[in-house]
């Protein structure tokens, strides 16, 4: 009888065709890039986005996304708020279900733990479950104590960066997970991972600790997949890719679209990509 | 004055700030950046930072600048411990060592701050503000907190927010946290380019406490949205000493951020 363990390595290609128009997607922190440029130039529309800060603004430059469950989108290099994300809420087209990162983790734990919904107290006084009614103020049966009863919160997948994984998808973060990371793994119903390298079970099996997410669902080799945010251990904030980012979308013009077009939708894969930054780019982004 | 506002802003916060305290700050706020840097340098050895998901104490380093932009681990390696390992809120129920900072995009009197937006309608805002963080849980549990803003207008400090992300004294009185079922002491002071604001031990809506050298009560008062509590004296926000400021400016705020360079 010859049997053989299943490898978890997918192309593009691959997770493109397992994402579909109004999905709800999870991206971690740093954002994993790569993805959210193919997710970009392949048109995908009406996303529900767990997202925030810059990477949630290119997904909304994009045209992706239709709603955010949404903790913080702030800008930088002088905008104190992400530009297309403050276009898209003025406008009254993008729908945003406000949050915070407590709410939003307890949201993700209910998910995990396949339960409706779990209770939190930050929030209650506020306006959120005024202006997000799926936040429903409660009477606790045990102590009589009034709280934030908040939904379970269910990625359909969740897409995240990180240094390393096996091919049967045991990933190792460097210098540990994102943030967030491991609340969307734990919610969400399938988690796919861009990784800089991968590496031998043999390497993970020395240092099983070091295992993050025991089992992804697809693993992508993406070097450099993260820019322009960093990967720890690999390569340091593209600063002024970013700052250039924020002033095309500042204007929400012309210039926009053309950054868009020459660095998420004419390059057909993330290869073509990282020949458009250009390797001196990449190579000045080192870390010491 | 021989300093900015912004740099006698971070001295005042800094000397509230005692030894051996948790002070967490978040992105953005230079202020705040700074003046725990400084109480850590002057008199916290114990003190705990925590900033971007670390935990971190550095009293014996030289010089401890001022973070780049973003999460980057050259700004946090000298974390002790990470809470981002999946755990981040899994013990506020001992926040009430921790100290914070708040900024707000409005604020109103009894001290409540909004980061969502400006507007009626939220659907429809005619102002997106960045959102609320972790502001509202860390309101809601840390022992106390300062609002802490960039302007002095009366625009950012009106009567009324448009939304609430953090509660403050909420509609005001000393027992509101409590009403609320708030563990968390709630805003001390807010602190402006202009002066020091407390609140009313039993009404708890905002009172002039200090002014900045060369500011007069007029000034405040035309460039605050809401009928702030003016005592019959009003002391002037004690200046910087030269020890206080030589330390800012060498070893903690080496780039000028808080002079505008």
């Amino acid at each position: 009888m010859e049997t053989e363990r299943s490898k978890k390595i997918l192309s593009e290609k691959e997770v493109i065709a397992k994402i579909s128009d109004g999905m709800t997607l999870a991206f971690g922190e740093p954002a994993p890039m790569g993805f959210i440029r193919q997710i970009i130039r392949n048109k995908i529309r009406d996303l529900t986005v767990i997202a925030s800060g810059m990477s949630l603004d290119m997904l909304i430059a994009g045209g992706c996304v239709k709603k955010v469950i949404s903790y913080y989108a702030g800008g930088g290099f002088g905008v104190a708020v992400a530009p297309s994300f403050r276009r898209a809420c003025e406008s009254g087209e993008l729908d945003v279900w406000e949050c915070e990162e407590g709410i939003l983790t307890t949201g993700l734990e209910a998910a995990g733990k396949a339960l409706p919904y779990l209770p939190w107290r930050g929030g209650v006084g506020t306006s959120l479950p005024k202006i997000n009614k799926d936040l429903k103020l409660i009477k606790d049966p045990i102590e009589g104590q009034v709280l934030l009863a908040v939904p379970a919160i269910k990625p359909d997948m969740a897409f995240l960066h990180a240094a390393e994984s096996d091919a049967y998808g045991n990933v190792q973060h460097y210098e540990g997970p994102g943030w967030l990371d491991l609340f969307l793994y734990r919610a969400a119903k399938a988690t796919i991972v861009q990784v800089e390298k991968i590496v031998s079970n043999e390497d993970v099996r020395a240092n099983p600790w070091a295992t993050t997410i025991a089992g992804a669902d697809g693993i992508v080799r993406m070097p450099y997949g993260a820019h322009p945010f960093y990967s720890r251990g690999y390569y340091v904030q593209d600063t002024s890719f970013l700052r250039s980012y924020i002033d095309v979308a500042k204007d929400q013009g012309e210039q926009l679209e053309d950054f868009l077009t020459r660095y998420f939708f004419s390059p057909i894969s993330h290869e073509e990509y990282l020949e458009e930054v250009g390797i001196k780019r990449l190579l000045s982004l080192y870390e010491y | 004055m021989n300093c900015t506002p912004q740099e006698l802003m971070a001295i005042f916060l800094s000397r509230e700030l005692k030894d051996g305290e948790q002070l967490q700050v978040g992105v953005a706020l230079p202020v705040p950046e700074a003046a725990v840097r400084l109480a850590h340098i002057m008199h916290g050895p114990n003190m705990e930072l925590i900033f971007l998901g670390t935990r971190m104490n550095v009293h014996q380093l030289e010089s401890l600048p001022l973070p780049a932009f973003g999460w980057d681990r050259r700004v946090v390696r000298w974390a002790e411990s990470y809470s981002d390992r999946g755990h981040r809120f899994d013990q506020v129920k001992d926040w009430n060592k921790r100290v914070f900072f708040i900024g707000g995009i409005q604020v109103d009197p009894m001290g409540n701050t909004n980061l969502i937006g400006i507007g009626e309608n939220h659907k429809r805002l005619k102002f997106r503000g960045p959102g609320s963080v972790g502001t509202p849980t860390l309101s809601t549990h840390v022992g106390r907190y300062y609002i802490v803003l960039n302007q002095h207008s009366a625009r950012t400090l009106v009567e009324k927010c448009d939304f609430i992300s953090s509660v403050g004294w909420s509609s005001g009185g000393a027992d509101a946290r409590k009403k609320l079922g708030i563990p968390g002491g709630g805003p001390k002071y807010c602190v402006t380019p202009l002066c020091v604001m407390d609140f009313t031990e039993e009404e708890k809506t905002m009172r002039l406490k200090s002014l900045h050298p060369g500011v007069t009560c007029e000034e405040v008062e035309l460039n605050t949205g809401f009928s702030l509590v003016i005592p019959n004296s009003v002391p002037t926000t004690t200046p910087p000493t030269e020890e206080e400021l030589d330390v800012l400016r060498t070893r903690v705020d080496k780039t000028g951020i808080l002079r505008g360079t």
